[in-house]
């Protein structure tokens, strides 16, 4: 990461005046400071929401699926709306630190550590609803081709759903070593820092005896780039592989060719929105201002606005296509989608997902802080919507009249969701507390190219 | 195998003649072993702690603990047979022919016993059996947990020898006050019952025999007498009918015992060119009504009108002036009726002995061949006016002692305080009784009656056809036939079974071989039948005191459900769970009204936000007796005319859960199922109902049920797969290529073995259900009760789909989805089609599984639980299923089925699978599902297996049309029939083959093993 020369029309990445040991003080500050109030708080509510969740999938395994609103026509519902959310939030993270590193967009450094945080934690969060959704979850383990005394017994190949369990599996292993080694030298930081004996060897454990020799330096960004990109591949494979689960079923409404590009856009979409989400509460409380900028933001919008966008003309396309195509079952399922009983869906879904990003073509509102804050969490309403609509409405009227019928969650349908955003706030919440959410190191590399001292200093020498 | 591997235990064995190595093979213990020196030596043994009596008490005990321990082995109760009775091979079933005459049911029937159990019924061919959804379901009720277990008297226990010491001085104190003693029977139609209830007018003297039918024929049973001169039910053959003009008469339900849909779907099949032609007129929407070519909505009094017109017009040749639309169809129905003369009946369902003599005179007139009034059934008997009568005599002290047998009065009759107060002032009252029914908690003497699975009988379903009832399985509890009793009680040492086997000897049989008839179920006597002589009746009054009948406003026509029919089997969840063929709502009775009358009145029916239907309550009121009752919004009831089910409303005898609906009963007066004078008024609150099917409509879907008419049907020069049974289309290499000539995968070789495919005729279907409790049964399917059906997750392999049409046929709703262009055109037009029409078309398709040869449902499952077969069945393995449920959601038909809890040992789920002795009525050779898996029709593989393995064992190919599945089995219409399309005798492969031949959804290229057959209407009205 070597810090060059850059133009003086760029916006400095890092604003106020900081040196390299301001920074790790920065970092290193909300893990080596006392937790306030506010984080408590925080993390109470979380706690007490993952608990509650918990109970909830507790009773569903005890009980039987029938606890959730689930029925003979409608055979997912937020189960797997929940998943395909998650997995799609889980996007941002690859895509922020190993597309960007690719294209070599410096200022992912500021943002890439939390945004990888949030997709290992929400990865996490979508890997349990393939589980917990299964009517014999002690049987989960069938779903992974394991030797057994039948021998020919073996998984089905075919199906979508096994692509999903190597694909997520695939994802979350990536992932977690990829943002593991953007960790080492961070973590190295916080143990020389460390004061305490046991934080000390604690750390020590975790940045892997990491020793800031030069040859450390020199695998980690051989590393850091090999991962990059494998990892790429897969932040388009991990949700257009969810998208087959829909697209190679002959049900109208989910068989359609265009789910792949959609899917991939829509996931980027409410990943960029959840970082958004994150991090502008994350700045402000662990006063990073200086690191994640008004910038880092605005430029997320951008990201956000051209997804939005993206996700809005596959809404069209489909529309068009199911008139298109001449079959009365496909142009009935999207007349329904947009007009049967669950309108109200479809109407959240486009203006969360393809009106609301609009906004962002006006500067003031993109970089206005606030209005970021409530566009992001729109956008993650509207994209639960989406798959809400693409999954229940085509379910509830599909060939047959006479199976029609409709869905309506019980409150274990909700407490599992609910539970979910608890446990992933749990996560966050105790990551925010203990791992440096900034990934120091790349900050500190950029700092004399980017950092607005220097800038200044630079462009005050030319003067 | 052997081993001859040497294993070396030393390197002395290398020396060959070492000291060492003898010394170990002579020694085998190496070391002296120190008995003597232990036991020589006092000291020591006294010093040990364990005695030598101690050392003998541990022995023993622990002897004895081993061989207790021993006998206290889990009990597995499997196979309790110690010596193995000859006929009994464990695995293997067998069948007895027997017979159901419940008093509402009669059939011959045949049981299949699995190791001493019978588990299903099932139609005896050989002797023109046919069996309803009730009849199918009856074997549930042998192992109802809440049977009567033993006689009562005043509700306390009681010995059988105790009862009937008391009853029979009882009984002498009766004969020596020299009062009458009534004998309350619902319709037996048994010659030795018959002849037994003589002798005991022989013991007691002065027995009156009244027969009683909770749902009474005594207006057609009146007429019939008058005109030929027997109190019995004349026969249709309704397969030799060209036309056939109903007048409110259900004949597929259960119009005078129903069983004429054999005859009605034999004429309705067009293969020949020819079918019939079904006119009906009708107030309430009936399974006949649906399946008439022309349906007319009627209110019950101008049906009497509509009898009479068509009276004048057939008879007297009269035509009404009067050219209102009504007038009209009648007019036309008689051009036809008369046109086809001998080949046209009419049938009426009005309960009133004038109507019913008109139509009679109608037949004669026509000289109808379909009317058979020489071999007449003896399936209700029930006379109004001798019940009627015997109340009031009780009521007056007239009767000294009432005996109630196969009968729940207390329950059924409209004025049953009367009856409760009358008996009250007999001397004796007892009732014979399988429940703990309302009749049985007002008698003094409760005896427990065993199921017809356990008894002995007799019927006389038809003249001349004999049937024989025998167990098969002893009493499950301390129960006695009603002819044991009456045998016990005139002194008689004899049993019901030798008094049978005497009558049958003596009376019957002329000579031939009981055994013989025992076996067949049946015994055709050669004795020569009488003709009917057909008597002189003024019709003319007849006529003029029917047109006097006054209709009203609102009136109320009663009528019988399918599932419950009566109401005697209300105990059985598989009934209830049943959905009416045409409402399809389960577990309840409600008002069906107009939309019109609904709209006028305010009240609605509406989905919550699950699906689930609501609807509003009204409050009825006849004759100052009223009833809150939910109202159903029915498509095709006559505006200003209600219907109502009787059979529901049960309190006494039931599980909680099984108390569902009203009782209709109180508004039956004079047991006529027209009631005029209602008056409604909306109340408060709302209905839940529990319905299976929320989209009514087919919305213009044409390809689910493909229609045509018998004139296009019958032009050959209409090539059918371009005109009338359109094969789908789909583009291949630019070119329209018909849908399952693609394939995207290599299709396997299926013309090596069996290669099973289940035919369906739309035609000849009439949605009864028969099939659907026959899957039931077969297959241990689950009942998963009201709340969980409100949820849509009813757990049926195999349903009946009904549409009905929003314009006046289907063929409209096609041509307005057409019609319906542009984004707003399309929106309208689905919109609009979402409706029923007010009087619509109505059409019934079974689905079940359709096997798929290239199953979505197979390629999704991330297990490979479900595959396919060898044979063409799309298979599940339970035991692999982990319950992700995405075959369900990918499956084009909706047929697969989540274990959405555990049904079975479930105390929220209180029906059959819930305790041992409802557990007996499972079939051994279907696993019972746990929670979390999916399942769904397997095409009774448990039957196609079996049926190979007997070829083999038997060492000969498989029959002709040998292959059954329970659906095709229980079919008496004849619209399923299953076989193998690789055995070119069967006839499966020909009807695969038949013009008339599609599959469900074709476009998809599931290519399904479930063919349909193109329904064909016959709309010519001249």
């Amino acid at each position: 990461m070597s810090s060059h020369y850059e133009a003086p029309i760029r916006r400095p990445l890092i604003v106020g005046d900081k040196n390299y040991h301001d920074i790790s003080v920065d970092v290193a500050a909300p893990v080596e400071g006392k937790a306030n109030k506010l984080w408590w708080t925080a993390f109470s509510i979380a706690l007490v929401a993952f608990l509650w969740g918990l109970g909830c999938i507790i009773y569903t395994i005890g009980t039987g699926i029938g606890v959730w609103g689930l029925n003979k026509t409608v055979g997912w519902a937020w189960d797997i709306t929940n998943f395909v959310w998650w997995v799609g939030i889980g996007h941002a993270g690859t895509l922020i630190s190993a597309v960007l590193l690719l294209f070599r967009q410096k200022w992912r450094m500021g943002i890439n550590r939390s945004a990888e945080a949030m997709t290992i934690f929400s990865v996490v969060q979508a890997g349990l609803f393939p589980i917990i959704h299964m009517g014999r979850v002690w049987n989960a383990h069938f779903v992974l081709p394991l030797p057994n005394q039948f021998g020919t017994l073996w998984t089905n190949f075919n199906s979508p759903l096994l692509w999903d369990v190597f694909a997520i599996s695939t994802y979350l292993s990536v992932s977690l070593v990829f943002w593991w080694t953007g960790l080492l030298p961070d973590f190295a930081m916080l143990r020389d820092r460390a004061i305490r004996p046991f934080q000390k060897k604690i750390y020590g454990l975790l940045s892997f005896g990491w020793t800031g020799r030069a040859k450390d330096w020199q695998r980690f960004e051989e590393v850091s780039l090999v991962l990059a990109g494998l990892a790429t591949p897969l932040v388009l494979s991990v949700h257009t592989i969810v998208s087959f689960d829909f697209a190679t079923s002959v049900i109208p409404g989910w068989h359609t060719t265009i789910f792949p590009p959609y899917f991939v856009a829509g996931a980027v979409f409410s990943g960029f929105a959840m970082v958004n989400t994150l991090l502008i509460i994350m700045r402000k409380v662990s006063n990073l201002e200086a690191y994640i900028t008004k910038q880092h933001i605005e430029l997320m919008n951008i990201v956000i606005m051209i997804t939005g966008s993206i996700v809005g003309c596959a809404y069209i396309t489909e529309l068009f296509i199911a008139w298109y195509s001449g079959v009365e079952y496909e142009q009935y399922a999207f007349l329904n989608r947009a007009t049967g009983p669950y309108w109200w869906a479809y109407l959240l879904m486009m203006s969360c997902n393809v009106f609301s990003p609009q906004f962002m073509w006006f500067k003031r509102l993109r970089t206005s802080i606030t209005f970021s804050f409530i566009i992001s969490i729109v956008v993650n309403i509207g994209m639960w919507f989406e798959r809400f609509v693409i999954i229940v409405t085509s379910l509830h009227r599909d060939y047959l009249p006479s199976s029609w019928t409709m869905f309506s969650p019980t409150f274990v349908d909700i407490g599992i969701f609910i539970g979910t955003i608890g446990f992933f706030f749990v996560l966050f919440l105790l990551y925010a507390r203990t791992f440096p959410v900034i990934a120091q190191a790349e900050v500190k590399s950029i700092l004399k190219s980017s950092g607005e001292k220097y800038k200044k200093l630079r462009d005050g020498n030319h003067e | 195998m052997a081993s001859n591997k040497k294993y070396w235990k030393s390197i002395e064995e290398l020396n060959e003649k070492s000291a060492i190595v003898d010394t170990l093979k002579q020694n085998e213990f190496f070391e002296e072993i120190p008995t003597d020196l232990f036991l020589g030596d006092k000291k020591t043994l006294e010093a040990s702690s364990t005695t030598r009596r101690d050392f003998l008490k541990y022995v023993g005990f622990t002897t004895a603990a081993v061989t207790l321990a021993s006998c206290e082995g889990p009990v597995v109760k499997s196979i309790p047979y110690i010596i193995k009775p000859n006929d009994i091979i464990p695995g293997v079933a067998e069948y007895y022919a027997t017979t159901i005459a419940d008093g509402f049911d009669f059939a011959n029937v045949l049981v299949k016993v699995r190791e001493g159990r019978p588990i299903k019924i099932e139609p005896n061919k050989d002797a023109n059996g046919t069996t309803n959804a009730r009849v199918q379901a009856s074997v549930l009720s042998l192992y109802d947990s809440l049977r009567l277990k033993g006689p009562k008297a005043n509700g306390a226990q009681i010995s059988w020898n105790e009862a009937d010491q008391q009853i029979i001085a009882k009984l002498n104190e009766v004969k020596a006050l020299g009062l009458p003693i009534a004998v309350l029977t619902g319709t037996s139609a048994s010659p030795s019952t018959k002849k037994l209830i003589a002798k005991f007018n022989e013991t007691f003297e002065n027995v009156a025999h009244v027969e009683y039918d909770a749902v009474s024929e005594s207006a057609a049973l009146d007429a019939f007498e008058e005109m030929y001169g027997s109190r019995a039910l004349p026969d249709y053959h309704l397969e030799k009918a060209e036309v056939i003009v109903s007048i409110g008469a259900d004949f597929l339900g259960s119009w005078q015992g129903g069983g004429f849909e054999a005859g009605y779907s034999k004429g309705r099949v067009p293969t020949s060119g020819k079918m019939s032609r079904h006119i009906q007129f009708e107030s309430n929407m009936s399974l006949s009504g649906a399946n008439a070519d022309k349906r007319i909505m009627v209110k019950p009094s101008e049906q009497n009108q509509v009898l009479l017109n068509l009276y004048q017009a057939v008879v007297n040749g009269t035509v009404s002036s009067d050219a209102t639309p009504l007038n009209v169809a009648v007019q036309k129905a008689a051009e036809q009726l008369k046109t086809s003369g001998s080949k046209a009946v009419v049938l009426t369902g009005i309960q009133d002995k004038n109507a019913q003599l008109l139509a009679l005179a109608i037949n004669k007139a026509l000289n109808s061949e379909v009317l058979d009034v020489s071999a007449t059934k003896n399936i209700r008997k029930g006379n109004d006016a001798d019940v009627a009568q015997l109340i009031a005599d009780m009521n007056e002290g007239k009767i000294g002692a009432v005996i109630i047998h196969n009968s729940n009065p207390v329950y059924t009759l409209p004025n049953s305080t009367a009856f409760v107060e009358g008996l009250k002032k007999v001397k004796l009252s007892v009732a014979f009784s399988m429940q703990d029914n309302e009749t049985a908690n007002a008698v003094q003497y409760t005896l427990a009656t065993p199921h017809y699975l356990e008894s002995w009988g007799d019927v006389e379903i038809k003249k001349g056809q004999y049937s024989l009832v025998q167990p098969t399985i002893k009493t499950l509890f301390n129960t006695r036939q009603f002819q044991d009793s009456l045998l016990a009680w005139t002194g008689s040492a004899a049993t019901y079974y030798d008094f049978l086997k005497e009558t049958w000897n003596t009376e019957i049989l002329g000579g031939k071989s009981w055994n013989q008839a025992l076996h067949d179920g049946v015994f055709t006597s050669d004795a020569a039948q009488s003709e009917a002589i057909s008597l002189e009746v003024d019709l003319e009054t007849a006529a003029s005191q029917l047109a006097e009948v006054k209709g009203s406003d609102l009136e109320l026509q009663l009528y019988v459900k399918i599932g419950l029919g009566d109401g005697q089997m209300a105990n059985n969840p598989w009934l209830q769970e049943f959905p009416d063929p045409i409402t399809r709502t389960s577990w309840d009775n409600y008002l069906t009204m107009s939309k019109a009358d609904a709209d006028a009145l305010g009240a609605i029916n509406k989905n919550e936000a699950n699906g689930a239907l609501n609807g509003s309550l009204v409050e009825l009121t006849l004759n100052g007796v009223s009833e809150i009752l939910p109202v159903l919004i029915q498509p095709g009831q006559a505006k200003g005319s209600l219907g109502l089910a009787l059979g529901y409303g049960r309190t006494q005898g039931l599980k909680a859960e099984m108390q569902t609906g009203k009782n209709a009963y109180k508004f039956y007066n004079d047991f006529n199922t027209f009631q005029p004078n209602i008056s409604l008024k909306l109340v408060a609150g709302e209905h839940e109902f529990a319905c299976v099917q929320l989209q009514n409509t087919l919305m213009g879907r044409g390809d689910i049920i493909k229609e045509t008419t018998l004139e296009i049907y019958n032009d050959s020069s209409l090539d059918p797969k371009h005109t009338w049974n359109k094969s789908a289309m789909v583009s291949l290499d630019h070119q329209e290529v018909e849908a399952n000539s693609v394939d995207l995968w290599e299709s396997f070789d299926r013309s090596i073995g069996h290669h099973f495919n289940l035919s369906i005729d739309l035609n000849s279907c009439t949605g009864c259900g028969a099939c659907v409790i026959a899957c039931h049964a077969e297959n241990n399917v689950p009942v998963v009760g009201k709340a969980e059906i409100r949820r849509s997750r009813d757990m049926h392999w195999l349903r009946i789909d009904r549409y009905y049409s929003h314009e006046e046929d289907f063929e409209g709703d096609n041509e307005k989805k057409e019609a319906g262009k542009g984004a707003m055109g399309f929106k309208n037009a689905m919109d609009a089609l979402e409706d029923p029409s007010e009087n619509p078309s109505v059409a019934f398709q079974p689905v079940m599984c359709q096997h798929c040869n290239h199953a979505p449902c197979e390629t999704v499952c991330p297990v490979a639980a479900t595959s396919h077969g060898r044979q063409g069945q799309n298979q599940m393995a339970y035991n692999r299923c982990v319950g992700t449920r995405y075959c369900a959601n990918n499956c084009p038909y909706k047929v697969r089925r989540f274990n959405w809890f555990e049904y079975p040992n479930n105390s929220k789920f209180d029906y059959n699978m819930n305790d041992d002795l409802g557990k007996m009525v499972l079939n051994p050779d279907v696993v019972v599902r746990s929670r979390g898996v999916m399942e769904k029709c397997s095409m009774c593989v448990q039957m196609t297996q079996a049926t190979i393995l007997k070829a083999k064992k038997e060492g000969r190919p498989v029959n002709t049309n040998e292959f059954e599945t329970a659906c095709s089995n229980a079919c008496t219409a004849g619209a399923m029939v299953f076989g193998d399309v690789n055995k070119p005798e069967d006839t499966v492969k020909s009807l695969a083959e038949d013009k008339r031949a599609y599959h469900l959804l074709e476009h998809i290229g599931t290519k399904p093993n479930v063919v349909y057959h193109v329904k064909v209407r016959n709309i010519q009205e001249a």
